[in-house]
């Protein structure tokens, strides 16, 4: 994890904050805009931010935090114009449904002079983000490339499973390929769209199956994804020949690794949880009463059998 | 009928003019003129060709051979109703109105007028206003055409006619569906287009409107051109003749009297519903009882009613001298009780199925065996159906939408059959259909009341009325207003009580 | 007028040799038997027992929620709500066995229990959807679209945004419902096979199926006929909430779980599969095995685009689409019109 030098300062700030049970001058209102649940991740993103919501606005009494959820960026965008003109916010939280067309609807909330944070999307704009939080989705496809290539001993056949196609896939992807390459003995048989989506990723890898004769390793990219693989490959009876790499960091699969299970040696993080983080910090600028601003990378490293209970959290829906 | 306006100056004709679809050939070298100013009648049977010479003359259809001439130049029309944009305009028997908008909306339909870029609708509106007056119309430009009677949605139609400054207004069939006072108001605006030199032709079955409004007449008979005469030449007897190429024998079937004392099968006490009003009436075993009066005077709902299609506010239904009361059409079958609507195509049948669940639908339980449909006793049914009733397909896997009127109301009355009805009620039953046909549709009903049956007929065409019925009950505005007999069945006295005149005591 | 229209005629009888090869019937059989053999052109693969089993299995879903929409459509309506439906009834029915688990051991006793579940809010769901629209008097197309997004927020609602998982001892003595066979045959394809059985029966042999041509050809002539339009229509949408249910009963041992995403967009692929097989979505004629062969067609696109790299994945749904297009239009058979 990489902090900047201006958020350290800050955070002292929320230490302090949460030891005392801190008021206000005056009344903030933060609003944060995240996707719908629609997949096992953004569930996790909206079952953070809901229990963050309660957790700060208890700590805070004049804080209040208005929290939108939307299925696309048109509704999303229709959710900031509410944000600013009905509940007149001090500051964004945002989780983009797609970082391009919520440019220009977010100008507009720093125009009416609220603070932006926008979380795990860039923006065709950057200079409009005082403060970023996000995972390093070209380090989860370099750190899952990294590791087949060592378990597979530089040689074997690897399907991938990808996300749904936007930018995120693209990096992770991109990434993980770079990263494969290097390893000559690997050959990619080919690669599919599973949509980060349990059901696709049974239909796409029984399909695997049934071409290839011999996989020695399946990149599945995200958790949900590797679900359906699981059960797919346990159906073919070919547990014994492959090996599967999941991504985000997902309590089953955590757990999977964690019980030393063959077919999941390991997991690489996503944590949801940075949600949690960038409505923390951007709380602090109340706090502090000075402007907060930087950028804090969450990183994706590698869950392994030796420190997978440091990631377990039983209690999580996620 | 005034000859003046009439000249000698052809304005639209067909000469040598053949058509055949595939190898069915339906029309042959016919030969065709329509004169400036004059009204036109183009009878003949159904399928004599008639409705094909005239789509052939509104560019609807091509000819295979001959030429048609407009404006004395030999000419192509183009399809589509492209025609239209010449002056021939073509009001089919199913008017082609667009249900949900407006009258405006409608004439203007495809050519609306604009400011820039929004319709100018005043202007349209005051347009359609003022041809609406000239006809003496009582509707609104804004009025929506679902709103609107059958006659009144015709007048829409002359309408748009007249916005198109039509010179050739071709009419198939428009007074099918009107009563004798709309088809007046019809014939008062054809006159006035006449007048103003519109040439019109004109199709009906009614022969006695055509001696009314026709100046000539032109007879078709199996794609042939028969004959074309001046209307004052030609006795109704004659143009009759002429269609059917044979002396008519007798319309109407032999009546057989009733016994007096033959049991009362169906008797209404004082019967209330939304459109009708203190209905009382004896139905007799072996009987065929008439109910006539105007369009809308409340025949139809009085049945309607009693067979569980409406709600009945009060009076009583027996049945056989038991108090009865039908709530669904399931209970009225289940009772014997068989009611055969007067709207073929929207109420009768299933235009997209074949004959034989059309034929079955009604009594459909009666086809079941273990569970199951009975495949075999259908077809044994459809088969008996097609026999008795004279049902006359090219095709047996015809769809009911494909088949000529007549065999449509045959299907319906195999229909009715198919629940062994001891009452039934058949409205309108020879509506749109040729001579021929109408003559076996009377001996049907004659036989069915000659079997026991008891038959109630609501028609609006009095000859067959006073034709076929035993006793007649005339309605005038949702109430009975006399129930005539024996020598008192005749045209004058239905007409006075059904125009209110007369009541009863 | 009055007479035949000769053109029809003349159509019919100049088909000739054509009109022996009845594409309406033969339409969607051609198209899948087209799809065989370029899925075989494309990868032997594709008919390796396995394969073919992977995509008879995967197809009963939407063919089972399929059969049933045979019934809503030809009767004239629209069932949206079918893929919301399937998520929220996996998602109470697993909410329902893990309950019991924590009261009993785990036992075949939970899974009945399940199953009823299912049923009952099968049954339940589709005669709210039929209630409202003949009732109601509510266009079907709005009443399930509302219902839709009524089920879709419920299981989001009781899944906390994310996945309702099934206790693991209870997926253990459920789990072969999915991956078992019978006689050699997966168990979803023999209920698959059941419920298109019984659909064409009910659907081509009763009396109900015949109420539901007559209806969805016209109302009018239907209820003039002494059939009870409200009561056979709502009996159409109890019967596809009946077969969602039983979709359900077999999805949810295969991943044991349900989430937002259950089913989703499971209604246009079931509408399509009835379409391609033949059902006229404006009502009035329907076809079960045309259905089954919709269902089969659409669940091959998936995997033959699976089983080969040489279309770009990003074009997966234009794929789709145009084999659809184009296996209706084949079906309808108006190209062999001249003119």
């Amino acid at each position: 994890m990489k902090f900047s030098t201006k958020l350290l300062g800050a955070v002292a700030g929320l230490a302090m904050a949460v030891s005392s049970g801190v008021a206000f001058a005056e009344t903030y209102t933060m609003g944060v805009s995240i996707p719908t649940a629609d997949h096992g991740w953004t569930g996790g993103v909206n079952y953070h931010a809901q229990v963050t919501k309660e957790r700060l606005e208890a700590l805070y009494q004049d804080l209040k935090i208005v929290l939108v959820t939307a299925a696309d960026p048109t509704s999303q965008a229709n959710d900031l114009e509410d944000l600013v003109s009905i509940h007149e916010i001090d500051a964004l939280v945002i989780l983009p449904t797609d970082g391009g067309p919520l440019t220009e609807p977010i100008r507009d909330v720093k125009a009416s002079g609220a603070t932006i944070t926008v979380v795990d999307r860039s923006l065709t704009d950057n200079s409009l983000v005082d403060i970023y939080v996000a995972g390093n989705n070209s380090e989860l496809g370099t750190t899952s490339a990294k590791y087949m290539a060592e378990h597979m001993n530089g040689t074997g056949n690897i399907v991938i499973l990808r996300g749904l196609p936007i930018s995120i896939d693209e990096e992770r992807f991109d990434a993980f390929m770079e990263e494969i390459n290097k390893s000559s003995g690997i050959t990619v048989l080919d690669n599919k769209h599973a949509n980060w989506n349990r059901d696709d990723g049974f239909i796409v890898m029984q399909d695997f199956l049934a071409r290839f004769p011999k996989i020695d390793g399946v990149w599945a990219q995200d958790d949900d994804i590797a679900l359906g693989v699981i059960e797919a490959v346990k159906e073919a009876g070919r547990e014994d020949e492959l090996f599967i790499v999941g991504g985000a960091g997902m309590k089953e699969m955590v757990k999977r690794v964690m019980d030393g299970d063959k077919l999941v040696p390991v997991d690489v993080l996503y944590p949801p949880a940075m949600i949690a983080t960038a409505m923390e910090i951007t709380a602090l600028q109340f706090v502090s009463g000075a402007p907060v601003e930087g950028t804090f990378i969450v990183g994706s490293p590698l869950i392994t059998q030796e420190n997978a209970a440091k990631y377990y959290f039983p209690d999580s829906l996620f | 009928m005034s000859e003046g306006q009439t000249t000698t100056e052809v304005i639209l004709a067909a000469e040598g003019v053949s058509k055949s679809f595939g190898s069915v050939a339906v029309l042959f070298s016919v030969g065709f003129e329509l004169r400036k100013g004059e009204v036109h009648a183009l009878i003949g049977e159904n399928g004599a060709g008639k409705s094909t010479l005239m789509k052939i003359l509104s560019g609807l259809h091509q000819p295979t051979s001959g030429t048609v001439k407009f404006d004395g130049e030999k000419i192509d029309l183009p399809p589509f109703g492209q025609a239209e944009d010449l002056g021939i305009v073509l009001i089919h028997q199913e008017l082609n109105l667009a249900e949900q908008l407006t009258v405006e909306e409608n004439v203007f339909l495809g050519r609306e007028m604009v400011n820039g870029l929004l319709l100018n609708r005043k202007e349209m509106e005051q347009k359609v206003q003022l041809y609406l007056d000239e006809l003496g119309a009582d509707i609104s430009p804004r009025d929506r055409i679902c709103d609107l009677s059958i006659a009144e949605k015709q007048m829409v139609e002359i309408v748009k006619a007249m916005s198109r400054d039509a010179r050739v207004l071709i009419m198939d069939e428009p007074t099918a569906v009107l009563t004798d006072t709309e088809t007046q108001l019809l014939f008062n605006q054809i006159e006035k287009l006449k007048n103003k030199g519109v040439a019109i032709i004109f199709s009906s079955h009614k022969l006695s409107e055509i001696k009314q409004i026709a100046d000539r007449v032109t007879v078709m008979r199996d794609g042939q051109w028969i004959a074309t005469k001046h209307t004052e030449e030609l006795t109704l007897d004659a143009m009759a003749q002429l269609m059917v190429g044979r002396e008519l024998s007798k319309l109407y079937p032999p009546k057989n009297e009733v016994d007096v004392d033959a049991e009362v099968v169906l008797e209404v006490k004082n019967l209330y519903t939304d459109y009708v009003k203190n209905i009382s009436f004896q139905l007799r075993k072996g009987q065929i009882l008439g109910f006539s009066g105007l369009v809308g005077s409340g025949r139809t709902a009085v049945f309607e009613a009693i067979c569980g299609l409406a709600e009945i506010e009060s009076g009583e239904v027996w049945l056989h001298g038991k108090k009865t009361r039908l709530h669904s059409v399931a209970q009225a079958r289940d009772a014997g009780v068989a009611y055969l609507t007067k709207d073929r195509k929207e109420k009768g049948l299933l235009l997209n199925q074949k004959m034989q669940p059309n034929l079955t639908l009604l009594a459909l339980p009666n086809f079941v065996k273990n569970f199951l449909m009975d495949d075999k006793a259908e077809q044994r049914a459809t088969a008996r159906g097609i026999r008795r009733f004279d049902i006359r397909a090219r095709d047996p896997n015809i769809t009911a939408g494909d088949m000529s009127g007549g065999n449509q109301q045959k299907l319906l009355l195999a229909k009715i059959m198919e629940i062994n009805p001891e009452i039934v009620i058949i409205d309108e039953p020879t509506r749109g259909i040729d001579v021929g046909t109408k003559q076996q549709i009377y001996s049907f009903i004659a036989a069915l009341a000659a079997d026991g049956m008891s038959v109630v007929v609501i028609s609006s065409e009095m000859p067959e009325i006073i034709g076929i019925c035993h006793e007649v009950v005339v309605m005038y505005s949702g109430r009975i207003q006399g129930i005539l007999q024996g020598a008192e069945i005749n045209e004058s006295e239905i007409v006075r009580y059904a125009s209110g005149l007369r009541e009863a005591s | 007028m009055a007479e035949i229209d000769l053109n029809e005629v003349d159509k019919k009888s100049k088909k000739g040799m054509l009109s022996k090869l009845d594409f309406k019937t033969l339409g969607p059989f051609i198209a899948m038997i087209v799809l065989f053999i370029f899925g075989y052109l494309i990868n032997d693969a594709f008919i390796n027992s396995g394969n073919l089993s992977n995509i008879l299995t995967r197809s009963s879903f939407i063919g089972i929620i399929a059969v049933g929409a045979t019934f809503v459509i030809t009767a004239g309506g629209i069932d949206l709500s079918v893929g919301s439906m399937a998520a929220f009834i996996s998602g109470i029915m697993i909410l329902v066995m893990n309950e019991l688990k924590t009261v009993m051991e785990p036992g075949l006793t939970i899974i009945f229990a399940g199953v009823a579940i299912s049923v009952v809010l099968g049954i339940a769901a589709g005669f709210i959807n039929g209630f409202l629209t003949t009732k109601g008097k509510i266009e079907a197309f709005i009443v399930t679209l509302g219902s839709m997004g009524i089920y879709r927020s419920l299981v989001t609602y009781s899944a906390d945004g994310g996945t309702i998982s099934l206790d693991r001892e209870v997926r253990a003595i459920y789990r072969p419902v999915y991956y078992e066979d019978l006689f050699g045959i997966p168990i979803p394809v023999l209920v698959f096979v059941a419920v298109a059985i019984i659909g064409y029966i009910l659907l081509n042999k009763t009396v109900f199926g015949r109420h539901c041509f007559a209806i969805g050809s016209n109302e009018n002539v239907a209820k003039y006929s002494a059939v009870n339009v409200d009561i056979t229509r709502i009996k159409t949408y109890i019967l596809q909430g009946i077969c969602v249910s039983i979709a359900t009963i077999i999805y949810v041992p295969r991943l044991g779980s349900a989430s937002a995403q259950t089913g989703t967009l499971w209604e246009l692929e079931a509408i399509a599969a009835v379409i391609i097989g033949g059902t006229m979505l404006k009502g009035g004629y329907g076809r079960i095995w045309g259905t089954v062969m919709g269902a089969l067609i659409l669940t091959m696109i998936g995997n033959i685009l699976n089983l080969t790299d040489l279309i770009s994945n990003y074009l997966n749904g234009a794929v789709q689409g145009v084999i659809i297009v184009v296996a209706v239009y084949l079906q309808r058979g108006d190209w062999k019109k001249k003119k």
